[in-house]
């Protein structure tokens, strides 16, 4: 029975874990236009207790990513400056599309082991009942 | 009758491997992205059951029972997926192929496990 609950919060780590990304995720889209906007990532790391490993991941500390921001050509906007540019962000549509899609199959992965975790420990009981 | 008891005995080891194996792809799903992180799965269930005890025990007259067979608590080992530029051995797909196969073995150790004691309730008279 113990390994159904190990399981089960590894998988409940994992749909917090992907839910954050696709927050950050979300965030970066929104902010895709706001000038001077670096876009957030963060890495997973594997939960450790006691020096252990305990199967369970989380989503480590919000980095700005530090790649150039792009630079766009507007005279005409009160944010440019001699070269007729203004700086805007970092942020690349289709890579955040293609983050989005991956963290929703991740978090339905886990969503799905979780709930087999369940149903197996479910199961069990019922071989009791009989 | 004994034979009963030898089939319960491997429906339980199997039904504990599932479940061990369970937590195992569940660890391995939730770390699919985690950077460095390796895939890990138990051996299958043939050699982790051993048909001979641990302690054998001594049989000195014919109809004597010998020791039970025993489960070894299996130990997870490394089994890697494809392997990922940041370390990680985890392919969500095998992950979930596997989950299904658990499954289906749990699902399985249970009913051949219900079945028996089901035979064994009805051979000592009670519904």
């Amino acid at each position: 029975m113990d390994e159904f609950f190990q399981g089960a919060a590894a998988a409940a780590s994992g749909l917090k874990a992907q839910a954050h990304r696709l927050r950050l995720v979300s965030e970066n889209i929104a902010n895709a236009d706001t000038p001077g906007y670096r876009r957030k990532v963060t890495d997973f790391e594997a939960v450790l207790r006691g020096g252990q490993p305990t199967g369970e991941v989380a989503a480590g500390p919000v980095r700005l990513d530090p790649r150039e921001q792009e630079r766009i050509w507007d005279p005409a906007s009160p944010l440019a400056d001699e070269t007729g540019t203004y700086l805007g962000s970092n942020v690349e549509m289709v890579i955040e599309i293609a983050d989005a899609r991956e963290a929703q199959r991740s978090y339905e992965a886990n969503l799905r082991l979780f709930d087999q975790a369940r149903q197996m420990a479910r199961g069990l009981l019922e071989l009791l009942r009989r | 009758m004994f034979e009963r008891l030898e089939l319960m005995r491997l429906a339980h080891g199997l039904a504990a491997h599932a479940a061990q194996r369970q937590a195992l792809v569940a660890q391995n799903v939730a770390n699919a992205d985690t950077p460095g992180y390796r895939a890990r799965d138990l051996a299958p269930f043939e050699s982790v059951f051993r048909e001979t005890p641990s302690v054998p025990l001594k049989v000195t007259r014919p109809g004597h029972v010998g020791g039970a067979p025993s489960v070894i608590a299996a130990e997870g080992r490394d089994a890697p997926d494809a392997e990922e530029p940041n370390g990680n051995t985890v392919s969500l797909e095998d992950q979930m192929l596997k989950a299904a196969e658990i499954r289906h073995q749990h699902d399985l150790a249970l009913g051949v496990y219900g079945s028996a004691l089901s035979i064994l309730r009805s051979s000592i008279g009670r519904r």
